[in-house]
This record gives C-alpha cells, sequence and structure tokens, in this order.
C-alpha cells in the first residue's frame, strides 16, 4: 500500500505501529526471563521484571493517546482503520501480559519456587513458557510483517499450551490430595501455571486482531471450532 | 472492474442481503462531452428508501453519473449518452418521456443552495405551481407547510414565510430547496455536494434531514467527504475516471474493500 498524500500521516499511524511492536519486544523479554527465572529461581531477575512492567504499561497508554489523537484529527478508514481500532486491543493484551508476568514474578520473589519439590512440575512450567514465548513470537512478528500467516498456527498452539496446562493443574491436584500440607507450597505454582495459560491465550487473541487487520475479516467461528475439532486435550 | 448487470429488470430487482428492491437499474451507461468520454459502461442499481452514496476524486465522474439520472445532462449541448437507466420499468432515456414531468419524480439539490429570487412561500409552491397542481389556495397553503415540516424547516421559518428565500442562511436555504424539491412528490431526490458550502451546524441538520427523508424517498448523493458517506448511506459507490470501480454496503466500503483503488481513496492514498 503506497503513502498517504499526508505524510504525518503515516508517520502517526507508524508511530501507533511501533509502539505496539515495542509493547511486544518487551513482554517478550519478560517472557525470556521468566523462563530463565523458573530455571534458576533468580529472585532480582524476578524483581526486574516486576520493575519492567512499568515501562509496557507506559507504552499502552501512550498507544491510547496516540490512537485517540488519530480519531479526532484523521478520521482513518479501510485498512487505516483497522489498525488504529485494533492497536488499542492489542496494547491492552500486552498489557495484560506484562500483567501476567508481573504476576509470575511476584510469586517466584516470595518463593514459590524455593520449595517446590517437584522438578516435573518445574520443567512443565519451562515448557509452558517456551511454548507461549514461542506464540507470542509468532504473533508478533505477523503484527510487524502486516501478515496474518501464522494466525492459524497459534490458535492450533494454544490447544498444547492448555493441555500442558491441564497436565499441570492434575499434577499439583494430585500432589495436594497425596500431601495435603504441601498445599501452601503448590497453590503458587498452579498461579503461576494459571498466567502462563493466559499469556497463550492472549497471543491468540494478538492472532485474531492481527487476521482482522491484515483481512479485513474477523478470524470467524468455524474456523476455530474447525481448529478445536481437531484437536483433543 | 465491478458491475452491477441487471439486463432484465425483474429479474435480480431484489438485494437478498438488504431485503431492498432496486428502484434505478443503470445499464451500460456511457456518457461524452463531444468526443471525451465521462463514463464507461457503468451497471448500477439502486436501491429504493435508502441512501446511496457516490465518490470518487475530482472528475471521475460522480456528477455527471448523478446528473444522468434526471436527464440534467440534456441542456448540456455537447453531452451525449447512450445506454439506459430504468426506473419502474421504464427507460428514462426514451423519447417519448416527459423530461419535466421526469425531474419533478426524480428532484435534485445542488452544491451551491439556489433559491428563487422569491418568498420563502414563492419557492416550495413554485413547483407545483409549474405542474399544475393545489389551485385551491388551502390545499397549496398545507403543501407548502407539509413540506417545510418534512425539510425541517418549518418551525424555524412559518413567521417568515414571506421573507426572500435568499435571506435565509445558507443551512436553511439548502433545506428550502429540499422543501422545493419534496413539494413536487418526488420518488427520488438527487443530491450533488448538498453541504460543501454549509459550515458544521447546518451540514448536521441536512444529514439528520437525509436520515428522516430516506424513510419516503429513494436517495442519490454524490459527496466529497468520506465520513459523510459512512455516515448517511447505506450503499456506496467508487468511481475513478469515469469507471465504477467498487459498490457496496457502505460499512464494506469503508472497513474493508475489495478493491485495491478503492482502499486508496477512501484512506487517503490516492494519487
Amino acid at each position: 500500500m503506497s503513502e498517504h498524500i499526508v505524510s504525518s500521516f503515516d508517520e502517526e499511524l507508524n508511530e501507533i505501529s511501533d509502539g505496539i511492536i515495542t509493547m511486544g519486544a518487551l513482554v517478550l523479554e519478560a517472557l525470556k526471563r521468566v523462563e530463565t527465572t523458573f530455571k534458576n529461581n533468580d529472585h532480582n531477575l524476578a524483581q526486574e521484571i516486576i520493575d519492567s512492567d512499568a515501562q509496557i504499561n507506559d507504552l499502552g497508554q501512550s498507544v491510547e493517546n496516540k490512537v485517540f489523537n488519530i480519531l479526532a484529527s484523521r478520521q482513518p478508514m479501510a485498512n487505516d482503520l483497522r489498525l488504529v481500532f485494533s492497536a488499542v486491543k492489542m496494547a491492552l493484551y500486552l498489557e495484560r501480559c506484562g500483567d501476567m508476568c508481573k504476576g509470575i514474578s511476584k510469586r517466584i520473589v516470595k518463593g514459590a519456587l524455593n520449595e517446590a519439590d517437584s522438578e516435573d512440575t518445574i520443567n512443565h512450567l519451562i515448557n509452558m513458557s517456551i511454548k507461549v514465548y514461542s506464540n507470542l513470537a509468532l504473533v508478533l512478528d505477523d503484527y510487524g510483517n502486516k501478515n496474518c500467516q501464522n494466525a492459524l498456527k497459534v490458535w492450533r498452539s494454544d490447544s498444547e499450551i492448555d493441555s500442558l496446562y491441564s497436565g499441570v493443574l492434575t499434577e499439583i491436584l494430585n500432589a495436594i490430595k497425596s500431601n495435603p500440607d504441601a498445599i501452601n507450597t503448590l497453590v503458587p505454582l498452579l498461579f503461576i501455571a494459571r498466567y502462563l495459560e493466559r499469556v497463550g491465550d492472549q497471543a491468540t487473541n494478538i492472532a485474531e486482531e492481527t487476521h482482522f487487520i491484515v483481512t479485513g475479516e474477523d478470524l470467524t467461528d468455524e474456523a476455530k471450532i474447525q481448529i478445536e475439532n481437531e484437536t483433543t486435550f | 472492474m465491478v458491475t452491477e448487470m441487471d439486463q432484465n429488470v425483474n429479474i435480480d430487482d431484489v438485494d437478498t442481503k438488504m431485503e431492498k428492491k432496486s428502484l434505478i437499474h443503470c445499464n451500460d451507461v456511457n456518457v461524452f462531452y463531444d468526443d471525451k468520454q465521462a463514463l464507461f459502461n457503468v451497471d448500477l442499481n439502486i436501491n429504493e428508501k435508502e441512501v446511496t452514496s457516490l465518490i470518487g476524486p475530482s472528475g471521475c465522474g460522480k456528477s455527471t453519473f448523478i446528473r444522468c439520472l434526471n436527464r440534467m445532462n440534456d441542456v448540456i449541448e455537447t453531452c451525449s449518452f447512450n445506454g439506459s437507466i430504468i426506473i419502474n420499468g421504464q427507460d428514462i432515456y426514451d423519447p417519448e418521456i416527459d423530461v419535466v414531468e421526469l425531474r419533478a419524480k426524480i428532484g435534485m439539490v445542488f452544491q451551491k443552495p439556489n433559491p428563487f429570487p422569491k418568498s420563502v412561500f414563492d419557492n416550495v409552491a413554485y413547483g407545483p405551481k409549474l405542474h399544475g397542481r393545489f389551485l385551491n389556495k388551502s390545499d397549496m397553503n398545507n403543501k407548502v407547510e407539509d413540506s417545510l415540516i418534512k425539510a425541517g424547516l418549518w418551525d424555524e421559518i412559518k413567521d417568515r414565510l414571506n421573507e426572500p428565500g435568499t435571506a435565509l442562511s445558507g443551512g436553511q436555504q439548502q433545506r428550502l430547496c429540499i422543501a422545493r424539491a419534496i413539494a413536487v412528490d418526488p420518488e427520488i431526490i438527487l443530491m450533488d455536494e448538498p453541504c460543501s458550502a454549509l459550515d458544521p451546524i447546518a451540514t448536521a441538520r441536512i444529514e439528520e434531514l437525509i436520515d428522516e427523508l430516506k424513510v419516503n424517498y429513494t436517495i442519490v448523493i454524490v459527496t466529497h467527504s468520506m465520513q459523510q458517506a459512512a455516515r448517511v448511506s447505506q450503499r456506496t459507490a467508487f468511481f475513478h475516471l469515469g469507471n465504477l470501480i467498487e459498490v457496496g454496503d457502505t460499512e464494506k466500503i469503508f472497513r474493508s474493500p475489495d478493491n485495491e483503488q478503492t482502499e486508496a481513496y477512501v484512506t487517503g492514498r490516492y494519487g
């Protein structure tokens, strides 16, 4: 698509897209650090994740302000309107992802991993974080490249994350059943798994949004049902 | 290029998605000014009792096209037409058509308000008088009042009926012109950039009026304002260099048009 007659309109749209891409990069960085903290139980790194969430929130606010101004001053249409409208939702999804990473890190700082004696559970959390990172990276890549080739792939892959979450859930509940005294040390892990699963959900939301920006069409329920029917967990 | 071929008016009369009946069937419309062709093979159906916007850059043929719909181009000597425009089963370019009567049935409002240099009352009464209607004074009074009410002007000027129409504000003059068109019971109202000379408040009043009028009239509007097209119309047709490029539901045209040229134009990338 060629440039606008008014070049400052292009600049303003680029600022919005760049804001989303930067938010995405920060969230990916936070997720990568989460994975490291799972491996090392590094409380300092976890604290850094908590502190860096403010930057993600500020960027989200900045994107919202830019959208507000561009709607008022440019009245964008068609693909521009889709990009601007979706930016608000994308910023919200990414801001939530940042919150989840912060939530995970808070629990780690409070010692969620200190007394966790199940190496399997930690490994499952690591696997989940790797999958979630991969999905989020794919959809953010699509967004940056203005295509949606990974949208359905991410939808399928999210089912795997859901399966991993179900596995961790079952594992922890069974451990609590067999040793009720371990409930205080195991429940934080449950929350961590839940947070990761929700970041995975946000990746599918971003996939949907990118699909809408690129095609102008919603990722239909039919397409989702077909994917769900293909997958059992 | 998108076409809406509808060679037989008895077929495809109904837009099944919108459940709207097509009232105007334009088939293979070509218009020339001397040797220069201004419209190329335009096929377009216009649904009744809804608003259709014609958009496109200057010189794209949208005004030429709207003026075909009530044969206003006939007054331009160098202008020639071929194709057909069928309304209510009748080709309006049939030589036996009474053009004066046709223009009563298909009223037109122009870019610049053009009230006659007469009183407000006479401006509205002019058309019915011309067509020999309402010889009774009481009926004429009722007609003028009814037309001004429908044009959303009665409350503002009911005490100024004897003042010159030209003394009204720009927005009021434009609504007076709409009342004048309504007074001869048209089926279709054509509007060629009706708000381009008006301020935002007067524009809003005209847009509100268009919304009310579409209940009873089929409206075709030429506009340079994409936002206005999005606000007032149910269908939008995009013209470029004399060709109809794309026509569809207004929401679709402004959300995700099928044609790249349409998208370039509505997003401000054209040129």
